[in-house]
């Protein structure tokens, strides 16, 4: 029972990680309708930056602050250099182009700073509790509760203020909006840095148990993807939901499930992507697109 | 004469071009790159594939270097353990991987579109877990080593030769293949639930059935190309099949054009010559290459070298032919030059 407890505190913190670079999916899928593969290399060459800030002795929260903002403007350029031009091509166009970030931004990273794993430090202190025989660390309630703080901040974003309106506005209606001013262009660039912020801080916040590597994130990615899929494409809590649940399944089954222990932990967010596909397509929180013909 | 007339003679002398320059290669190159355009060619199988699925039918798939894999597996497993002949294994190859096509296939009826790309993307990244996991039959990280056929007493030439004529013989029956599928009915079909399913549909074309079948073919077709290439290599490891390979062939297929048989060569020669002349200079040089080429490509020539080069020689037919008659269709020619890609389309 103990073991059980704990690997589901593990699996939540996993999860949380999974479920931010899922939010960061989610934000650019609403926004232009792309799946982004290449979400999880842009954040590994945030992480990249960070690391070589503080290298330069640039204290370690005023680095993450500087890539935070960095990140954004490195997403925003992304979308209006490389995917603006292109912008309502057939999906299969926009999968190549992404697939083609993956390759690019990994040779980049591979090229600056090398194939050498990293140490990256961690930014929760090392502390522990123990309650009820289960280990609970800083560092995973400091990654909840990061992932907390920062979905409220986007709802609040997204409910609150007029940008997040015009956000959501342009997302929903990309040819109706700019008949009431909303400037869609600048809506979904700023979609996009916020989407490479979100996946900077999920990246920060696993480099220090991963090592910093060029392909850090690969397998995060599909993790991210079957949060994503899980919760449902058009939906910021679905893919929090999605994240966690797709953690938690990995961790208990790693543990308890003999024949796929920690070697083929991969396969459960693919089983259970592939599984809510067939099921249920849209998600568990997704909605139904209607297709008039 | 007219201008579809004058391409057809172009296409047919470029086809004999390329199987001339294919049959020459071991004159003309030492052994040791004989042994590469054999890989090139086992290669150009796979994404020949991945162009049928992904150019004619409109499929989505990220992952043909895992069909590859089972390919190679299945050979080098028969070969060892049942002492098949390495011929013979090779339609158990293109078997295995069909079938698990089509397992992928039907569901995949579901996933059209994005979701089919996820889907992929998983099962490309799961290949190497997968082969390690399957000890017993794949001797997980060691490998399988093979002996590589010996050229029968009669043949002049060397191994790395004959090995390479072998792989000529077998794409040479995948292009038949995929040539003779793709002018008939079923090539039709196969394009008309690309271009709009519905219309196909109506039209009395079974949706389901010709995106099976097209599932199937491909990944029966990179089993092919992976089989031989266990043959060529004469050793398969996990190493072997990483997730990178998917995406090689995902890049060589966009470079030569998804929607052309002979882009296929192009792609491959491209996935096998690039990485080994720019590892020389930087590691990372053949993955920011990759990944510029796939942007750029989606950005200015969506049909790869091929769709450009048929592009350009039509131009330049339709200058041709139509100069030497008077002055008032050559400027109305010039008017036209510069949107030379309006005309394609």
């Amino acid at each position: 029972m103990q073991l059980f407890l704990q690997q589901i505190v593990e699996g939540l913190a996993s999860g949380a990680i999974y479920a931010s670079l899922a939010l960061a999916l989610v934000l650019i899928y609403r926004a232009t309708r792309i799946v982004n593969f290449a979400q999880g290399e842009m954040a590994t060459l945030s992480v990249y930056v960070t690391w070589q800030l503080n290298q330069w002795g640039v204290p370690f929260a005023l680095s993450l602050l500087i890539v935070a903002a960095l990140s954004f403007v490195f997403g925003a350029f992304t979308f209006r250099f490389m995917i603006r031009p292109v912008l309502g091509a057939s999906d299969h166009t926009m999968v190549v182009i992404c697939i083609g970030f993956f390759i690019g931004f990994e040779a980049i990273a591979l090229w600056v700073w090398g194939a050498d794993p990293r140490a990256f430090p961690r930014i929760f202190p090392d502390h522990v509790w123990i309650i009820g025989g289960v280990r609970l660390t800083a560092n995973n309630l400091g990654i909840l509760a990061t992932l907390c703080v920062m979905t409220l901040a986007l709802s609040a974003l997204f409910r609150f203020t007029r940008i997040g309106l015009a956000m959501r506005a342009s997302a929903a209606e990309r040819e109706k909006s700019p008949l009431v001013g909303i400037p869609v262009e600048t809506m979904l660039m700023f979609g996009w840095g916020l989407a490479a912020t979100v996946g900077f801080v999920a990246a920060a916040l696993i480099a220090p148990s991963l090592f910093l590597s060029p392909p850090m994130m690969v397998s995060v990615v599909i993790y991210a993807l079957a949060a994503a899929t899980l919760g449902g494409w058009d939906s910021p809590a679905g893919a929090i939901v999605g994240g966690l649940v797709v953690g938690v399944a990995e961790s208990l089954c790693a543990t308890f499930v003999g024949f796929i222990g920690n070697e083929l932990k991969v396969g459960v967010p693919f089983a259970l992507m592939a599984a809510i596909l067939l099921v249920r397509p849209q998600g568990l929180f997704g909605t139904t697109a209607v297709i008039r013909v | 004469m007219n201008e579809t007339k004058v391409e057809q003679m172009l296409r047919a002398a470029g086809a004999c071009v390329i199987a001339l320059g294919l049959l020459l290669v071991p004159v003309l190159f030492p052994s040791f790159l004989v042994y590469q355009f054999s890989l090139t060619l086992t290669y150009a199988i796979a994404i020949l594939g991945l162009n049928l699925l992904m150019g004619f039918n409109g499929q989505i798939s990220v992952a043909h270097g895992v069909f590859f894999a089972v390919g190679g597996y299945t050979t080098a497993i028969f070969m060892t353990r049942y002492g098949m002949n390495y011929l013979a294994t090779l339609p158990f190859a293109a078997a295995m991987s069909g079938l698990l096509g089509f397992v992928i296939g039907v569901p995949a009826l579901r996933w059209q579109g994005l979701p089919l790309a996820f889907i992929t993307f998983g099962l490309a990244v799961l290949v190497p877990p997968v082969a390690l996991k399957l000890e017993p039959i794949t001797k997980g990280a060691t490998g399988i080593s093979l002996t590589k056929p010996a050229p029968p007493a009669w043949l002049p030439g060397d191994q790395d030769t004959f090995i390479y004529f072998v792989c000529l013989a077998g794409i040479a029956v995948c292009v038949l293949l995929a040539w003779r599928l793709m002018r008939g009915d079923t090539g039709r079909s196969l394009r008309a639930a690309r271009d709009n399913g519905l219309i196909a549909e109506s039209l009395g074309i079974n949706l389901s059935k010709v995106r099976i079948m097209a599932f199937t073919t491909s990944a029966g077709f990179a089993g092919f190309g992976g089989g031989l290439f266990a043959i060529v290599n004469a050793y398969v490891s996990p190493e072997s099949f990483q997730m990178t390979k998917s995406f090689d062939f995902l890049v060589a297929s966009i470079v030569g054009g998804i929607t052309s048989i002979s882009g296929a060569f192009i792609g491959a020669l491209f996935i096998v010559f690039l990485p080994d002349w720019s590892a020389d200079m930087n590691i990372a040089l053949s993955g920011l290459i990759y990944g510029g080429v796939m942007v750029g490509m989606m950005l200015v020539a969506r049909d790869g070298v091929v769709g450009l080069l048929g592009t350009l020689t039509r131009a330049a037919i339709r200058r041709l032919l139509t100069a030497p008659r008077s002055g008032k269709s050559l400027s109305a020619q010039t008017d036209e030059q510069p949107d030379g890609r309006q005309y394609q389309t």
